[in-house]
């Protein structure tokens, strides 16, 4: 008898955690949780042969429907300019550190991966206006990023590289708007595959500002002419971008990388992409 | 930290909301604990079945039964209606990882034991054919979660266990509605209603657990397979 109004009580505990939880796989498990305790009660109101249905149907059957929804449904949306070691196309795959990086998150926190790949301007745009979950791709956040934009913690020291402004031409001397944008880096228009057109014409100094670390390493090793190019001082480091609105997302990814660092997966990770 | 106090907040809101309802549709309309006595004061050798519950919805209550089942069955058919047409491009087989499907391997078996023990058994035992047929379905879902949808429907093709489902539908409603429409009670007494307990009891309650947990079972798997189906991949 106590021991029923004791579950009875529980019940609406467990649906008002189940409800609250941020991540959706909490939520389902929770739910999960509150048909096996219902079944319980059910059971001791000697009401076995609903236990049983109240637990097959609600603990395993809807919980295993609902685990199979958010894997599919769930996406996770990547927006990211190719960055060589990092992020890129090969053949039909994508390959890199960051790629793999993400698949590991997407898999824990049960949401699917999805990436897309946009010209490197666009990957704080569409973060800003919520098309996107995070930005990747060789991306070393700003001291201070934009108002509605944060980085995630870093997962790969780098270096930026700046054309000297004095190396410009005249004529192609950036507007005003774009000086604060230059503060960025990477800084190019179009995709990365654009910069190696530009490398062949002579002309990469009129579209990029900065390049980072992985990027002026492909460039290198496509024979490119580099000249011009000044490393910066200070250290840099890639990190992802999310909006900051998404405060459950920032804290599930730095839970992750943290996670993947401590276990030593994230070292075994870097070596298998840059050795 | 103030967003999860709003979503804290809202569920309480709402489990309360639904707590209040159902205390409210409680105190208005009480069930009479006097109302059980109907049934159990009538003798065990009436439907030979020890176990109540199943004695009232395979015999007393046999015409309910089937329209339950006809409504799980029309359930089943909207969704593969529906779910028929896809336009997605060919995802990548999802299978789980080793420790997953090590524990599916194990798992299994002993669901798909339980499924076979609730049927056999549902009326001496508590138990019965939908919940027996959920078991076996949930089993194979979780196969699939963890070896892929390819491998699974390999073994269990849905379309040939389309054929299955409706045949068992089909026989359900020979069994039961023929002799309604000649004038006589629905066969009830197929099998010797025998000594109440015993394996062989309680008439065609043993058969009609068995027919009800198959084709559960199948259509549950149904809907899961229209639904991998669609999305192109569980």
């Amino acid at each position: 008898m106590i021991a029923r109004w004791i579950l009875l009580a529980l019940l609406p505990v467990v649906a008002v955690i189940a409800l609250s939880q941020p991540r959706r796989l909490s939520a389902i498990i929770g739910m999960g949780l509150f048909s096996l305790l219902l079944a319980a009660v059910y059971l001791l109101m000697h009401a076995p042969d609903v236990a049983i249905t109240e637990a097959t149907i609600g603990a395993a059957l809807v919980t295993a429907i609902y685990v199979l929804a958010i894997r599919r449904t769930g996406r996770l949306i990547v927006v990211a300019d190719e960055a060589p070691g990092l992020i890129a196309r090969e053949g039909k795959q994508i390959v890199g550190l960051e790629y793999d990086i993400l698949v590991g998150f997407a898999r824990e926190v049960g949401l699917d991966l999805s990436i897309q790949f946009v010209p490197l301007r666009r990957v704080r745009w569409l973060i800003d206006h919520h098309e996107a979950d995070m930005g990747a791709g060789g991306i070393i956040p700003l001291a201070v990023e934009a108002s509605n934009l944060m980085s995630t913690p870093q997962h790969l020291a780098s270096g930026v590289y700046r054309f000297e402004a004095k190396s410009l031409p005249r004529e192609t001397a950036r507007p005003a708007g774009i000086a604060k944008i230059a503060e960025t880096a990477p800084d190019y228009e179009g995709y990365f595959s654009d910069l190696l057109t530009h490398d062949r014409n002579g002309t990469l100094p009129t579209v990029a500002t900065s390049l980072d670390l992985a990027r002026v390493l492909a460039l290198g090793r496509t024979g490119a002419a580099l000249h011009g190019l000044d490393r910066m001082d200070g250290s840099y480091g890639y990190a992802f971008l999310i909006a900051q609105k998404r405060v459950e997302l920032q804290r599930d990814y730095a839970g992750y990388l943290t996670r993947l660092r401590d276990s030593g997966q994230l070292e075994t990770l870097i070596g298998r992409h840059f050795s | 930290m103030k967003r999860m106090h709003v979503r804290t907040l809202l569920a309480v809101g709402i489990v309360a909301a639904f707590a209040g309802l159902v205390a409210l549709s409680y105190v208005q309309t009480a069930p009479d604990p006097a109302d059980s006595q109907y049934y159990l004061a009538r003798p065990l050798s009436e439907t030979g079945a020890s176990n109540r519950v199943a004695g009232i919805y395979l015999n007393y209550r046999l015409i309910d039964t089937l329209l339950e089942v006809l409504v799980f069955s029309v359930a089943v058919l909207g969704v593969r209606y529906y779910l028929r047409k896809s336009d997605n491009i060919d995802l990548p087989d999802l299978s789980e990882s080793e420790v997953v499907q090590t524990a599916v391997s194990f798992l299994s078996p002993l669901a798909l034991l339980l499924c076979m023990f609730f049927a056999i058994f549902g009326h001496i035992s508590p138990g019965g054919g939908f919940a027996a047929g959920v078991i076996a379905a949930s089993a194979l879902l979780y196969v699939a979660i963890a070896y892929g949808m390819t491998a699974t429907e390999a073994r269990w093709d849905p379309r040939r266990l389309a054929f299955a489902e409706k045949a068992i539908l089909l026989s359900l409603l020979i069994f039961i509605l023929v002799p309604a429409f000649v004038g006589k009670s629905p066969l009830t007494d197929l099998l010797p209603k025998g000594t109440p307990g015993d394996l062989l009891s309680s008439g065609s309650i043993l058969i009609y657990n068995m027919l009800i947990a198959a084709k559960v079972f199948i259509g549950a798997w149904l809907v899961i397979a229209a639904f991998a189906l669609h999305r192109g991949e569980l």
